[in-house]
């Protein structure tokens, strides 16, 4: 019951005013995000981060404000596949299947009301999770030394690099990249500046913060500017707007059965919302699916996958908060957030600051509860968003971007370093080497770094002492099974290419 | 089957910085108490970097496809402009640059000129005013409307 307590004391936090005004805003916008086809989850939180940090708004406050978009995000992105039979976001594709032929069937108001419902029930449901599980989580967690965190850091590469490229390969060189770019700057612990070329402004290193803005939102333009342009399609008219209640009773059992193959395909280290929608879809579809009209607008198609994406959104969070290691891209992206707050997540976050850590558990549950509200009654606005032109949008996405990174520090060499980034970030996804490995291996390098030379410290230079606990030989065979099962889907998926023909057209995933 | 050039071409590049990374970081001196020193782990990272970039250049896949006329026009428009407004912003200040930026991405981005003056007049004093007196964060604001 002492759960009980603790959330108690983090809705006295989640209730001050200013917490209250930031989820309400958060929520906002986030659905407007998740809703415009091409701003995803991470940019929309990449982009805000800088902000965040620039307002100086109090650590809590500004892990509530992002979380709240993260989870808008969310709600939103099923908004573009009903309509427009574009996903707003990624996860929000599995949605299009079944979401659009509804909405051309003349059902739109029913499919936005139990995609919007489905989306309530999977957060709350996984928000339910995230109070029970990160706990446990975290007393496991309190018997890790730093070998055991080094072994740590290395599984969540393993876990990322099978979810999010095709090519493992890619993946774990990403992740490579990120390490490298990490170690550039002034050595903490040494003082020595490594790889810097003498430059003063290279001397703090690559700031995460504006790297994840460069790598995410600028390259995001960039690949928008060749994909969107040329395929806008109109939105499906809607002559009604209420839903009948009749429609969405019988989706109720597939939205809890979404709601737990989300939630456990996000706890998963790296795989994040998108497995966690086309889970829950293709485990509904195996279900329910006796008639054959999956696919042709049946409304369990909506409902899966959209509690599936947004269960798996607060699964995600668990691992982030109890260990420090993100399970998906966007996480990555608020663990960047903690690290610039000098807030290290694990079980230290829970002992010593839990009112942080409550108070966001909190705020989800109340920020759900705004997203409701603001979804049902309100689509209508978000759906008249989806016409506001490319011209006007994306000029002022990437004007935010630069007025973030620019208030952070007034150096005009961050904003072209933010740049430069976004045109790595660019060149890199054009390579099909996704980014979030680029992102971890920079956000995670330092703690890596620093995990290693201290369990080296303690065992006096004996380097045994990384496989001298059963923890830490039980992340190494994780992380060996975890590759092992990347590359044999890796060579598996290369002989069905093999077999058929050569596809020029690779998704990108990340 | 085609030359596969990209991934090769950008597993060389890594391979050699990977190699200059490994060489470099041999470079830093090993401080009292500390077995691993400030050189080990880019070493460390250095391994993988390099092996995983000969891996691109003796198994690469197909090429994919870099440019996509006409859009490619609007692309390298659209880097010129986002490298050119670091170093405009602070001579012209926040609004005029802004302005500028604005006005040329959202031509790029199909819009009439009217269309792409006024978003630029709304974006650059919009959040020129929105940062510099409702969030009280100070923005260069340059010499002509300073």
């Amino acid at each position: 019951m002492e759960t009980l307590g603790f959330l108690f004391h983090g809705f006295e936090e989640a209730l001050i005013p200013l917490n209250i005004a930031l989820a309400l805003i958060g929520c906002f916008v986030g659905t407007i995000v998740g809703a415009l086809p091409g701003l995803g989850p991470v940019n929309g939180v990449a982009i805000l981060i800088p902000l965040a940090f620039s307002l100086q708004l109090p650590a809590g406050s500004a892990l509530i404000l992002l979380s709240c978009v993260y989870y808008g995000c969310m709600y939103g992105g099923r908004i573009s596949s009903i309509m427009l039979n574009i996903p707003g976001d990624e996860p929000a594709m599995m949605t299009c299947l079944d979401g659009y032929p509804m909405a051309k069937n003349g059902k739109a108001p029913e499919a936005l009301a139990i995609s919007g419902i489905a989306s309530f029930v999977g957060a709350i449901a996984s928000t339910i999770g995230l109070m029970l599980f990160a706990p446990l989580l975290v007393r496991f967690a309190i018997h890790f030394g730093p070998a055991e965190y080094f072994a740590l850091y290395l599984l969540a590469f393993a876990t990322i690099g099978g979810v999010t490229g095709s090519n493992p390969a890619k993946t774990l060189l990403g992740a490579a990249i990120g390490l490298a770019l990490g170690c550039v700057g002034i050595d903490p612990q040494s003082g020595t500046a490594r790889f810097t070329f003498g430059n003063i402004h290279l001397y703090d290193g690559f700031q995460a913060i504006i790297a994840i803005v460069g790598l995410f939102a600028i390259s995001e333009v960039l690949i928008l500017l060749e994909t969107h342009l040329s395929e806008r399609t109109g939105a499906v008219a809607v002559d009604r707007a209420f839903a009948r209640w009749k429609d969405i009773k019988g989706t109720i059992p597939a939205m809890f059965r979404g709601s737990l193959v989300g939630f456990v395909s996000g706890i998963l280290p790296g795989a994040g919302a998108s497995l966690g929608s086309f889970l829950a879809y293709t485990v509904e579809r195996r279900f329910s699916d006796q008639s054959n009209t999956f696919g042709t607008g049946d409304p369990k198609g909506v409902a899966a996958p959209e509690a599936g994406n947004n269960a798996a959104a607060g699964g995600a969070l668990v691992p982030m908060l109890a260990l420090g290691v993100p399970g998906s891209g966007t996480t990555a992206v608020l663990l960047a957030l903690l690290i610039s707050l000098n807030i290290t997540p694990g079980p230290l976050l829970f002992q010593d600051q839990p009112q942080i850590v409550w108070g966001l558990i909190a705020s989800l549950f109340m920020a759900n509860v705004f997203l409701l509200l603001l979804n049902l009654p309100l689509v209508g606005v978000f759906t008249r968003m989806l016409s506001i032109p490319l011209w006007a949008l994306m000029p002022f996405v990437v004007m935010i971007s630069f007025v973030g990174v620019y208030s952070l520090s007034h150096s005009t060499f961050d904003l072209v370093v933010m740049v430069g980034f976004g045109l790595l970030g660019f060149v890199l996804r054009k390579l099909d080497i996704a980014v979030v490995p680029v992102v971890l291996g920079l956000l995670l390098g330092g703690e890596m770094e620093a995990n290693m030379r201290r369990a080296l410290a303690i065992s006096a230079g004996d380097p045994w002492v990384f496989v001298s606990s059963g923890i830490s030989i039980a992340l190494y065979a994780a992380t060996i099974l975890f590759l092992g099962l990347a590359v044999f889907f890796a060579f598996r998926k290369r002989r069905q290419a093999a077999a058929t023909i050569e596809d020029p057209e690779r998704a990108m995933a990340d | 089957m085609t030359a596969r050039l990209s991934d090769r071409i950008a597993g060389t590049i890594l391979f050699v910085l990977a190699v200059w990374f490994w060489i470099t970081a041999g470079d830093y001196v090993v401080a009292f108490g500390d077995p691993a020193g400030p050189s080990l782990f880019p070493r460390i990272v250095a391994f993988p970097l390099g092996l995983f970039a000969l891996f691109l250049v003796l198994r690469p896949d197909p090429n994919p496809e870099w440019f996509r006329w006409p859009q490619a026009l609007g692309q390298i428009g659209t880097i010129v402009a986002l490298f050119a407004y670091p170093f405009i912003l602070e001579p012209l200040g926040f609004p005029l640059a802004t302005l500028l930026i604005t006005l040329v991405l959202a031509k790029i981005l199909g819009g009439s000129w009217l269309q792409s003056v006024l978003c630029g007049i709304v974006v650059g004093f919009g959040l020129y005013f929105l940062f510099n007196y409702g969030f009280d964060l100070p923005l260069p604001v340059g010499p002509i409307f300073g």
